[in-house]
């Protein structure tokens, strides 16, 4: 047996954890990606770097992010949620006919903000909790839930702004998106909030182990006393009260019905991207962001870099590209080392 | 020793345990008494029933007459609860449950310490692995994947595991299989040092230096039945063989060739110095058409994985492997397939057959091409042909249109074999051919290897039994640690002799 | 074999159809009967059967309350509009049957019209070339997933939502990137009136154009027809479509009974591909034009289609007639609900909910697909 380097006296460095997880392979080849592409853009045109942009550069970031906390740890169940873009336009739809006032050009209710806040996470986590239900109770593949789910949700979300778009929004409901606390965007705190939240609960919490676990080994999970069923619904309900947070945080100062479109698959993609493996039990919230941030500076980057009319109409191409890349990386760069979950199927 | 001060000390005691799947009698009124701190060895070849029993004491298989006493108390059985409750804990080959979590999380899935109800006691987590690991006496790093670390340190892991929940009996199911000597070593140095504690250790092995190296008792089963149970140091290893494999051998008609015979037959495969590394080295052999070579050993020898090197399945890393003079391009299956090699393979569920597909389609899955006319699969022909396989092989279907899993193991093996059969090939490799397969099926299955030999092909047995391997080949290789240990004719082999040469050095030369 | 079971042998093959026969012989003498699930006792067309009554009571529920709709003329213009779906549901069929799955088809429609358009019009090609353009582009987007699902070994979740961004990307690139370089346009139209006819006329209509035959559909219509016929006789008779239902259910068995599972593979995402190229020409010639927005969102409609027909997302079970059915019911609810309501929005709250109705029913009913 090799002798371990190993003390058995050291004392729980959590800090080390962290720094481990930020080694791990998929996460240091990101950093060093948006590290690299920094670097160019900014000597191409220094502004990028100001404190301003980077603030914008962030912002960008915040919907996806917060969402994608959710939509990782679905997919480290071993599941997947492809309804939580059409649920960010119903959610957003909802919250501005709750908030807007009754004599506006487009009519809503006049509620209060903080009220309208309530419903939107209440609405969120509620079709998360149908979505889970419909997974772990009846059985029906989440692509399959979601799939469906996403079609019915976007029908409302039409069915609720035909009359237009929403543009009487509160600025006590705007604070969420564009205020500001100690000279940084609410929005940035939120979303630094969620990511935080969402590593304190994988790491601190037996909740987060077991997601974990669930996802390694279900068969295993259920025999050492962990109800599977439970762990998935979790998932989808969280995931669906983050879509309700994402939904506060925009910067939008109206709402129309194309609001997520497209959302749901540029999650998936920074989740894969940020190093989540799709048959579950492996990803990190800094790989995910750090997955976020990527495909989020890319189109920003584009216009930085001023190449050309033409080039800033790429960054969809960019973004399928990014994951073919990834998928390469891992197959030919010595293929990630599999953990070998034994037992199971 | 007395009977009376052994029921005081009894901590687990099996009685009249039977089990069987399928009209397959796994276990018949079986026993077993394991005392406190006790390290008792079960041991018996395979298919004698030691799994089923490892399974029924864990809970996760439902016995079908008997009980099962702990501490003189009847445990509930079928529910893997009841037997944690209990203090019975297993560990596996593949001991961890959560290749991606690290040492610490795996310990205490489920089980977790917690602060304010809530939050995971980190601290506590980990004074309780190093706490465990000092118990174990060993170190691991606490922080890593738990599929990375080394096999000997996952068993580690299911062993602090297991410790965690405050086990009395602790089952080991042939834990040094994929361990080298030294990690061995520290296995056993840790056994010992439970044992001393007073934990009870129920070991599983085929390995003979092992059993009487640690074992206190010895129970054998043979055949799903009870043996007997003696004092490991008043046995000699010859009687412990000898209860082992005193089993009936199965008569099979047919006429078996003299090595001469053999000799002028064509050489069909020819392997030379086959190499996988890690895996198995060095390995040489031919098989002429129709004879058969049986290949024994210990379980985790090897021999499947030559197999599948062979079939194209696995890559070789050195060495070529020639049908009939012409050399196979390593690591393809399609060219192995196309120069007429089949396998029936081990895992016949997963490989071998498309379970929810039906008899038929399974039968002429290797013979498409043949069943199609103009393009599209004639179902007469594709039913003709079925039926003459299902005649032949005498397969129980109720038709050719059920699917294959409504159908027993016997049966399934036989199905697997008729896809090869129909396909007509040159070598045919069968791993473990018998296994999960009832007696009388069993004699069936010999008869159709001895019938399809003698049309010339040649082929190729590995087998975990004994009195199987005896029984069909015309000649015996024996594998020991990824190397041939040596080649027995069929006139001087004897079950004594091939159990020589598949132990460990050392040990097997007082057998022999 | 004895007599008994020679017997019953027989009479399932005369019973018995295709895979999973529902039927048992009268006695059974061996102990390993497995109970009928009630789709085997209803039969193995249960499902179809199943959407076929759906169809049909709710197109006679739509004449009720809207005779116009159900007039053969209505029809056969609202079927113009259903080729699209039609062509992609097909290849999508087999796909789903080997446990895959492919995002990126209303991508790769965006890239081949756009293709097709830039060939058209900024480079004056003839219209033929152009089109064949469009075909091989569709075909070697195909390809390429193939190519990693295959030989690389990538889930097709991952490959075809990389290639779902990178074709519809790549589209929109060239498309716009071009417009605003070259200052030309970025959507393609005026192609002569031999292409778009083939998307807006029908064959076999007769000398009497306000009142065609009955039997009188597009270009794409027969072709999908034809192909389906294939398709489906291919499917359930053909070694191939053996090859793709035993690559379903275990994978690794079929590559070890000598099936070539990687080429099966290769070639249903190419053909995939092939009729994202047709579908693209389709479209452009039935609207006169060809931008990279083509067909956005219609990847999930065919994938509705295919699994509301009876496929299995877990691979093994499905049938072309399945997805036809499937394909009809989305098209009618679809026409029905715009026609009558002049409602688009409800369209897609309609599907979905049928959606997870039928998945439902068939998750409900016990037919217990095996997870993963």
């Amino acid at each position: 047996m090799t002798t371990v380097d190993y003390q058995p006296l050291r004392p729980p460095l959590t800090f080390r954890d962290m720094l481990w997880s930020l080694a791990a392979k998929r996460e240091y080849g990101l950093a060093v990606l948006i590290a690299l592409i920094v670097i160019v853009v900014s000597f191409r045109s220094p502004s990028f770097l100001a404190l301003s942009n980077i603030s914008d550069l962030l912002v960008y970031c915040t919907q996806p992010a917060i969402v994608s906390c959710g939509v990782m740890l679905v997919i480290v169940t071993g599941e997947i949620d492809i309804s939580v873009g059409s649920m960010l336009g119903l959610l957003t739809a909802v919250m501005g006919t709750l908030v807007s006032s009754k004599t506006a050009l487009v009519p809503g209710f006049g509620w209060p903000v903080w009220a309208a806040i309530l419903v939107t996470l209440g609405l969120g986590t509620a079709i998360g909790i149908i979505n889970g239900l419909l997974v772990t109770l009846v059985r029906i593949p989440s692509i399959i839930v979601t799939l469906a789910m996403f079609m019915i949700l976007a029908s409302i979300t039409v069915k609720i702004m035909h009359r237009g778009n929403i543009t009487d929004l509160p600025q006590g409901l705007r604070w969420f998106g564009i205020g500001t606390i100690l000279g940084i965007r609410a929005s940035i705190w939120i979303m630094a909030a969620v990511l935080i939240g969402t590593w304190a609960m994988i790491r601190y919490t037996p909740l987060g182990r077991r997601i974990y676990a669930v996802g390694s080994n279900a068969h295993a999970a259920t025999l050492s006393g962990v109800s599977v069923m439970r762990i998935k619904l979790f998932t989808f309900a969280l995931t669906g009260f983050l879509v309700g947070v994402a939904t506060i945080v925009t910067t939008l100062g109206a709402y129309d019905n194309g609001i997520g479109q497209g959302f749901e698959l540029l999650v998936v993609t920074c989740v894969v991207v940020g190093g989540v493996s799709i048959s579950g039990g492996v990803g990190t919230v800094a790989g995910v962001f750090l997955g976020v941030v990527l495909l989020m500076i890319q189109k920003p980057v584009l216009i930085f870099l001023n190449l050309g009319p033409g080039w800033s109409n790429w960054d969809k191409a960019i973004q399928g590209l990014l994951i073919l890349a990834a998928v390469l990386v891992d197959h030919f760069a010595g293929r990630r080392k599999k953990p070998g979950a034994g037992g199971g199927h | 020793m007395t009977t009376q001060s052994a029921q005081q000390d009894n901590l687990v005691r099996v009685e009249g345990v039977s089990k069987s799947y399928g009209g397959v009698k796994a276990l018949s009124n079986v026993q077993l008494d394991i005392r406190k701190g006790e390290v008792h060895a079960l041991c018996g070849e395979n298919g004698a029933g030691k799994s089923t029993v490892i399974k029924i004491l864990t809970g996760s298989v439902m016995p079908d007459a008997g009980q099962v006493l702990v501490n003189g108390r009847p445990m509930p059985l079928g529910s893997v609860k009841a037997s944690e409750a209990a203090g019975i804990a297993v560990i596996h080959q593949e001991s961890v449950a959560f290749g991606h979590l690290n040492a610490q999380d795996n310990i205490f899935v489920g089980r977790e310490p917690r602060i304010a109800g809530l939050f995971l006691d980190r601290k506590r987590m980990l004074s309780e692995t190093h706490r465990l690991m000092a118990r174990l006496g060993e170190t691991i790093d606490p922080y890593k994947p738990v599929g990375e670390l080394p096999m000997a340190q996952r068993q580690m892991v299911g062993m602090a595991r297991a410790l965690s929940q405050d086990c009395r009996l602790l089952i080991m199911d042939e834990p040094t299989a994929s361990l080298s000597t030294r990690e061995t070593e520290v296995l056993f140095r840790i056994i010992r040092q439970l044992k001393s504690e007073g934990v009870s250790i129920l070991y599983v092995s085929h390995r003979m230096e092992e059993i009487f190296l640690l074992s206190d008792r010895v129970t054998v089963f043979r055949d799903g039945q009870y043996v007997g149970t003696r004092n490991t140091p008043e046995i000699h290893q010859d009687e412990l063989i000898k209860m082992m494999v005193g089993r009936e051998l199965l008569q099979v008609e047919g006429v078996v060739k003299s090595e001469a015979e053999h000799a002028g037959g064509k050489t069909i495969l020819d392997v030379r110095n086959l190499t996988r590394t890690g895996v198995f080295r060095d390995i040489s052999f031919a098989v002429r058409a129709g004879e058969i070579v049986g290949m024994a050993g210990l379980v985790g020898a090897g021999r499947s994985e030559v197999a599948r090197a062979v079939f194209g399945a696995d890559a070789a890393d050195e060495g070529t492997v020639l049908i009939d003079g012409n050399p196979l391009r390593n690591h393809d299956m399609e060219a192995a397939l196309a120069a007429g090699v089949a396998l029936v393979p081990e895992d016949r569920q997963h490989l071998g057959l498309v379970l929810p597909m039906s008899v038929a389609a399974n039968l002429s899955m290797a013979v498409l091409s043949e069943v199609t006319r103009a393009g599209l699969i004639s179902s007469s022909r594709e039913e003709r042909l079925a039926r003459e396989l299902i005649t032949d092989l005498r397969v129980k279907t109720a038709n050719t249109r059920l699917p294959a899993q409504s159908l027993s193991g016997g049966n399934q093996q036989k199905l697997v074999i008729g896809k090869w059969l129909a396909r007509k090939p040159r070598l045919f490799i069968l791993d473990e051919p018998t296994r999960g397969v009832d007696v009388g099926a069993k004699a069936e299955i010999y008869k159709l290897i001895r019938k399809v030999a003698a049309t010339g092909v040649a082929v190729w047995v590995i087998s975990s039994d004994l009195p199987e391997v005896l029984l069909l080949s015309d000649r015996i290789l024996v594998m020991r640690a990824g190397q041939i240990a040596g080649e027995l004719s069929r006139q001087e082999a004897t079950q004594e002799k091939v159990l020589a040469l598949a132990m460990p050095a050392g040990t097997g030369a007082a057998a022999a | 074999m004895d007599d008994q079971t020679r017997l019953a042998t027989d009479a399932g093959k005369a019973i018995g159809g295709g895979e999973g026969a529902s039927y048992q012989p009268p006695q059974l003498a061996s102990p390993s009967f497995v109970a009928p699930t009630l789709t085997q006792r209803v039969g193995p067309f249960a499902h179809e059967l199943l959407l076929f009554v759906v169809l049909v009571v709710g197109l006679i529920w739509a004449k009720q309350i809207a005779p116009l709709f159900m007039t053969v003329t209505t029809q056969q213009q609202l079927l113009f509009n259903v080729w699209d779906l039609a062509l992609l549901s097909l290849p999508m069929t087999y796909i789903i049957i080997t446990g895959g799955i492919d995002l990126s088809v209303a991508s790769t429609m965006g890239l081949s019209a756009v293709v097709m358009g830039m060939c058209f019009q900024l480079w004056h090609w003839p219209m033929w070339a152009a089109a064949l353009m469009a075909v091989v582009t569709g075909t070697a987007g195909g390809l390429l997933n193939g190519v990693f699902v295959a030989k690389i070994k990538v889930h097709p979740l991952i490959v075809t939502l990389a290639t779902y961004s990178a074709y519809r990307g790549l589209a929109e690139g060239l498309s716009l990137g071009f417009a605003s370089l070259y200052k030309t346009t970025s959507v393609y139209s005026g192609f002569p009136t031999w292409f778009t006819n083939l998307g807006q006329k029908a064959f076999f209509a007769g000398p009497d154009l306000r009142h065609p035959h009955w039997y009188a559909l597009s270009a794409a219509g027969w072709l999908f027809i034809a192909a389906a016929i294939a398709m489906g006789v291919v499917l359930a008779k053909g070694p191939f479509g053996r090859t793709l239902y035993a690559v379903g259910h275990n994978e690794t068995a079929a590559r070890f009974s000598g099936l070539k599972v990687g080429r099966a593979k290769l070639l249903i995402y190419a053909l995939s591909g092939l009729a994202s190229g047709l579908a693209s020409l389709n479209n452009a010639a039935e609207y006169n034009t060809a931008q990279a927005n083509m067909a956005t969102n219609l990847e999930l409609d065919v994938i509705t289609a295919v699994v509301l027909g009876g496929t299995s997302i877990f691979g093994g079970r499905g049938r072309i007639i399945g997805t036809v059915l499937g394909v009809a019911l989305i098209h009618e609810t679809r026409e029905f609900v715009s026609w009558h309501y002049h409602d688009n929005t409800l369209i897609r709250l309609v599907l979905g909910s049928l959606l997870i109705v039928a998945v439902a029913i068939n998750a409900l009913l016990g037919r217990r697909s095996s997870r993963k």
